[in-house]
């Protein structure tokens, strides 16, 4: 379906961009129905030689300590250098916190950043809006996630969506802000897809997919038909923009729902036993897994979110007390998780041959402080943290930046949200100068001009 | 460059002006300020030619503007900066074109010795510098072991750190340009946050002249600011003008001074305006927009209207109806901006919206029935009348202040929600005023059990976190940020913070016997400690008058005296916003738990007029309700003109939304009429009536139910979302209901009703109307082709394409 708002720009379920739709829109725009755009999309709306390109972000909620896991400081004091010891990985000269063995045999494929920063306020919100758009939200405006710009400007490509969030967008963090985590002033009909469902749970399926087993599809066709006869006689709605989202959510979850592949793609008893187990049987390693069917089936982009709320949960927020976490609980329950089903992803993808196609980035809000606090954890530390990348271009077996003796500072090659961002833009072969519509047709490139990738990681 | 010329820049950067044409009103120009005194050397004031419609500024004039003082030995102007010379009088006058005007100066002071002052000349050099923000030194731990208090708020402090740290390398009295306050922002030895300004700037001049004229620190007699003006304060202008704003303080000892140069600006919508740092405003779209201006703790703001540039018959605002104030006021908006109003909405529409929003619940069939087929001309007032007076008014409005004060059994015993619940039901039935509603809760004593509101102090036990939820659930604000520093976007200050903090330090709470209660009381010793001080803050409430420390009474009594006074503006705000967004959707103020003084509302004369009329109804909220429900603007029609649709804030049309999720389940059940069981809870119990949020609903969650953790709105959301469609198409809430035993359909069936008459009663039930011509007749033809088996089938089908229409799950 397509819809032109009352700014005169053109939307589609599919976000199907206005470059493109200018392409189709001169056949003219009246009934044009989605398969047609679909077909305009199919001969060159979308460059094919990008269309390989995939992400799985992988949000660590909760902020890692930088010094416990990936910015070991061996030689500084017990209050900086916690209570872990660093060993070695498979690339010599490169060390990380025993708490990730796993992680360990892996470094030839992955490559660290020790010296991510941002300069907005230290709490959990603004990192993630900045992780996850390049933009900390100032002036009521808000940018859109990575995964939704892709979206925006690629579109699907297959039955199912662009851009899914496993298992749920990030719930409150303490600070009442927006996460970033939705499509910003690009309009809610490019959001990502939640999974709304832990894919570990036993009969795990996503919620009301299917339609009940009585309603066949005689029925199905009937209950169409008579809904587009309703729907059709009233059109006062399609100015209000949440209106227009529910017709677009329509046609895309009629589109799951009749999707042979897309419902198989979610399907993880497809999966063998031994597989689902080397993940590990929990919600985070179950989403590494469906990641990775998902991007094999078409998504575009997965958003993993390791965790929702840093309110009593085990998660990486160890700020030593409740309801946070203590250090003891992220090496005991937090970091055995993590390490179990990163390492399996990337074997995984590796095996498949699926890892130079597929960026997997680890990010996080920020870092924690250098100095162990009296409760025996660390506090929100974003002047200096270690972010990861791996395949999508990358060249695993190497360190880009450096952080200061205690791990508080970047001493060396400083590296902001922007940059970050745009590190996944270029993986995703976007040229960074690329313009979206922002809010009453004022242009923004995807990221801040004089911005660039992080260029020693391909 | 000289620090003059540094000066100048404000003015000569306003190259372009467009100037909004006349609207009827005399067309005049003043000059801004208009009248005004410069005091000591230092002294300097950016003028602005500025064309007038009547009382309200409409555009810079700032082509070839030319200036000429009375008496030139007493101010001089350069590149439309006035400048003193000597102390005496003399009259600018401004000329551009053929209009022209004058303002009246007073030099004073110039005989005096001068001298910069720490507190309102370093410290706003290291503000506009950004030295002190919380991304470099303004951080809570300082930027690499160099610390600023944030924004400022602190001179005593800043003056320690700068002088007595690091070795006093800060500043060298014996050699001034050796100082670190001065190499590391100009760059003469490495500093991480770049160059902040110039050794030939105006800032450098200001902390080099300080330095060398001994760097002494704030003085207990300096003059303080006691307030910012900005000008033009609000502004019509159009798409693509400039507007060089002013920003003036004025100070406690009664002297003022332009502090343009210093004040650091952004705009609330970059969409419609830009700012840049001088406080040149770039105007690049339609709508309005607010610009802040910060200056040393304090805000103000200047308003743009920006119209747009439909070509709209006049007449249309002047005849639009008009049943109250609100209209007025709206249609005076919508003139300004001319966006013209959606004409009025049909009895059906008016209808199913009243009752939606003033009961949270459909009409019944015959009940929709009797409306449309009523010809009086009093019908929709006794329909506003009799929803105010319905039952069901209780249940909405009681689930509306239970998500507002946190009903939650999660947090609560039983026994203990479930009176809190129904202390909330007793007021909402007997329309207990909003004050008194208040002053009930925030001074609450006694069993929690007795007396429900005293749940509020058990749910909120740590003074800070009483005193935020206080502000939140009863001034629309919040206040948290002033816990670390001064509030960065409100007049409120950390001692302000820790005021209000300490007037809940004396509150108790312990264990009774019998399960669930507790006693709350107030005992009459204890302080809450200001941490920046180590001394407990006189307790205030926010800027109401502080208490003695050794008053015995329970503070709570003043705290409410202040809340609920009439003075008090921000009570009485904050209810009528959260009131008039229940019924059209959007606050005046966006969102309803962030009143502020830098997020402006979107119709300032209107708030101010609804408030009024709240307060002289002595909070009755009904009256309040009944107003808005009587209002045309209210009774406007959904659809969008062409030229209204890109509005939505000032109300030229009703805003569709989808309805709450516990009156979307309500509606499912009643159009169905098959309802959904809740354990625990009686047969027949609406999803309203929950008293909390415990109940586990995969339907509730979907749509948005908020989990009653925090007070703030933000916790419920509204936004359809593919989980919800897949939900409401395929999910088990909907199917059920279709299917269940004795529902509805049964009902229609075992009537015998033709497929036309079904279809009526299905439209009538679910979208309170009758179907059209084309509706029915195609419907009918669709299934008409259904098997004679399979009748149920079809009904069932028919009723979900209606269920899971936008015209049904949108309030519209």
């Amino acid at each position: 379906m397509l819809h032109l708002s009352g700014r005169g720009q053109a939307h589609t379920c599919d976000g199907i961009s206005r470059r493109d739709f200018l392409q189709v829109g001169t056949l003219g725009a009246i009934g044009l129905s989605l398969p047609d755009l679909l077909a305009a999309q199919a001969q060159g709306a979308v460059a094919k030689d990008h269309d390989e390109k995939s992400v799985i972000m992988i949000f660590n909620l909760g902020a890692p300590s930088q010094l416990d896991t990936f910015d070991m400081k061996p030689d500084a004091p017990v209050e900086i250098r916690g209570p872990f010891k660093p060993i070695d990985t498979n690339v010599p000269g490169i060390q990380i916190s025993e708490i990730l063995p796993l992680h360990a045999k892996h470094a030839d494929k992955f490559s660290l950043v020790r010296s991510c920063y941002h300069t907005g306020a230290a709490v959990h919100d603004t990192g993630h809006q900045m992780m996850q758009t390049g933009r900390l939200f100032t002036g009521g405006i808000n940018t859109p996630h990575v995964g939704c710009a892709l979206a925006f400007l690629r579109g699907r490509k297959s039955d199912l969506p662009a851009h899914v969030v496993l298992p749920e967008p990030m719930g409150p963090t303490g600070g009442n802000l927006p996460h970033g985590q939705d499509a910003g002033f690009l309009g809610k009909a490019h959001d990502p897809f939640a999974l709304m469902a832990d894919p570990s749970q036993e009969n795990f399926k996503v919620p009301d997919l299917l339609p009940p087993p009585e309603i066949g599809e005689v029925r199905l066709a009937r209950r169409r038909k008579l809904r587009s006869i309703v729907e059709e006689t009233v059109n006062n709605f399609e100015a209000s923009d949440n209106a227009r989202l529910l017709d677009s959510n329509f046609e895309a979850a009629f589109r799951m729902m009749t999707s042979e592949q897309a419902r198989a793609a979610f399907d993880l008893s497809k999966e063998p036993t031994a597989v689902r187990e080397r993940y590990g049987m929990n919600r985070f390693g179950q989403c590494c897994l469906l990641s990775r069917r998902l991007i094999e089936a078409g998504v575009r982009f997965v958003t993993v979110n390791t965790f929702l709320t840093v309110f009593n949960e085990i998660t990486w927020d160890i700020h030593g007390s409740n309801p946070f976490t203590s250090i003891e609980g992220m090496k005991n329950i937090v970091a055995p998780m993590y390490d179990q089903a990163y390492s399996a992803l990337l074997e995984d993808l590796h095996q498949r041959g699926m890892l130079a196609n597929t960026l997997v980035c680890n990010l996080a809000e920020f870092g924690r402080t250098p100095r162990v606090n009296p409760a025996g954890g660390r506090d929100h530390w974003p002047q200096c943290w270690t972010i990861y990348f791996a395949g999508g271009g990358v060249q695993g077996g190497r360190v880009v930046g450096r952080s200061d003796p205690i791990g508080g500072v970047p001493a060396e090659r400083p590296i902001d949200p922007s940059e970050v961002v745009a590190t996944i833009y270029r993986s995703l072969g976007l040229d960074l100068e690329t313009q979206l519509p922002g809010p009453q047709g004022r242009p923004f490139p995807l990221v801040d001009s004089g911005k660039h990738e992080i260029h020693e990681l391909f | 460059m000289t620090a003059q010329s540094r000066w100048m820049s404000c003015a000569t950067l306003v190259a372009l002006a467009l100037v909004v044409p006349p609207l009827g009103a005399q067309e005049t120009a003043r000059l801004l300020p208009e009248q005004f005194t410069l005091t000591g050397p230092e002294a300097r004031q950016t003028l602005v030619l500025e064309s007038f419609s009547g009382e309200r500024a409409n555009g810079q004039l700032a082509d070839g503007v030319a200036y000429s003082s009375s008496d030139p030995a007493v101010v001089t102007i350069e590149d439309g900066v006035a400048i003193p010379l000597a102390n005496g009088t003399s009259t600018i006058t401004a000329t551009s074109g053929d209009r022209s005007a004058s303002t009246a100066v007073t030099v004073t002071a110039m005989d005096q010795p001068f001298a910069w002052s720490f507190r309102n000349h370093v410290e706003s050099v290291l503000s506009k510098a950004s030295c002190n923000t919380g991304a470099c030194h303004g951080a809570l731990a300082g930027k690499k072991g160099f610390k600023l208090s944030l924004g400022a708020f602190d001179p005593q402090s800043d003056y320690f750190y700068i002088t007595r740290q690091a070795r006093a390398r800060r500043v060298v009295l014996s050699d001034p340009g050796r100082s670190l306050v001065l190499t590391k922002p100009t760059g003469a030895v490495p500093h991480k946050g770049g160059l902040r300004f110039r050794t030939d700037s105006y800032e450098y001049r200001v902390l080099s002249e300080w330095i060398a004229a001994g760097a002494h620190g704030p003085q207990d007699d300096d003059p303080r600011l006691e307030r910012l003006e900005i000008l033009p304060g609000a502004t019509v202008l159009a798409a693509g003008a400039k507007q060089q704003l002013i920003v003036r303080a004025h100070f406690t000892d009664g002297h003022s001074e332009d502090v343009t140069r210093w004040a650091r600006f952004t705009s609330s919508n970059e969409s419609v305006a830009q700012v840049d740092d001088l406080g040149l405003v770039s105007v690049s779209g339609h709508g309005e927009a607010a610009i802040k201006a910060w200056y040393l703790s304090q805000n103000v703001m200047a308003t743009l209207s920006v119209g747009y540039e439909h070509d709209v018959d006049p007449a249309l605002f002047a005849n639009a109806p008009n049943s109250n104030f609100i209209d007025e006021l709206v249609l005076a908006k919508l003139r300004d901006l001319n966006i013209p109003p959606s004409p009025p909405a049909s009895d059906a529409e008016f209808l199913r919206r009243a009752y939606l929003d003033t009961i949270g619940l459909l009409p019944t069939v015959d009940e929709t029935r009797a409306f449309l087929a009523d010809s009086s001309t009093d019908k929709r007032d006794r329909l506003i009348d009799d929803l105010l007076g319905r039952p069901e008014f209780v249940d909405y409005w009681s689930y509306k202040w239970s998500d507002l004060l946190l009903v939650n059994s999660e947090k609560l015993q039983p026994a203990a929600m479930w009176s809190y619940h129904q202390w909330i039901r007793n007021r909402v039935a007997a329309n207990t005023p909003w004050d008194e509603f208040a002053r009930q809760i925030v001074t609450a004593t006694g069993s929690t059990l007795e007396n429900g509101a005293a749940n509020f102090f058990v749910l909120h036990q740590d003074p800070p976190d009483v005193a935020e939820t206080v502000s939140v659930a009863f001034l629309g604000m919040s206040i948290n940020c002033a816990k670390c520093h001064n509030h960065p976007l409100e007049k409120w200050t950390n001692d302000q913070y820790y005021g209000m903090a300490n007037l809940f330090a004396r509150v108790r709470s312990k264990e009774a016997s019998d399960a669930g209660n507790r006693v709350v009381y107030a005992v009459t010793s204890g302080e809450w400690v200001q941490p920046r001080t180590g001394k407990p803050q006189p307790p205030c409430p926010l800027d109401g008058q502080p208490l003695a420390f050794d008053a015995e009474a329970d503070r709570r009594g003043p705290l409410a005296d202040w809340l609920t006074s009439p003075e008090n503006p921000y009570f009485s705000r904050a209810i009528t916003n959260r009131v008039w967004a229940n019924f059209f959707g959007v606050g005046l103020v966006e969102a309803v738990d962030d009143l502020r003084l830098t997020n402006p509302p979107s119709n300032a004369e209107l708030f101010a007029a609804a408030t009024d009329y709240l307060v002289e109804h002595h909070y009755d909220l009904k009256a309040l309700m009944r107003v808005i429900l009587q209002s045309a603007t209210y009774a406007r029609s959904s659809k969008p003109l062409e030229t209204n649709v890109e509005d939505t804030r000032f109300y030229s049309r009703y805003y569709p939304r989808r309805m709450m999720a516990e009156v979307l389940l309500d509606a499912l059940s009643q159009v169905s009429g098959a309802n959904t069981e809740f354990k625990d809870y009686a047969p027949g119990t609406r999803a309203i009536q929950l008293p909390d949020v415990s109940v586990d609903s995969y339907f509730l969650k979907t749509f948005g139910r908020p989990v009653r953790g925090i007070t703030c709105e933000c916790e419920r959301t509204a936004q359809p979302s593919m989980v919800q469609v897949l939900h409401i198409s395929n999910g088990d809430t909907v199917n059920q209901k279709l299917s269940a035993k004795g529902n509805r359909i049964e009902q229609m069936l075992a009537a015998d009703f033709a497929n036309a008459r079904m279809i009526e009663e299905a439209y009538l039930a679910a979208l309170c109307r009758f179907p059209t011509g084309a509706e029915r007749a195609r419907l009918s033809a669709a299934l008409d082709e259904a098997a004679a088996g399979d009748r149920r089938e079809a009904i069932e089908d028919l009723y979900w394409s209606i269920l899971s229409s936008k015209e049904f799950l949108f309030n519209h």
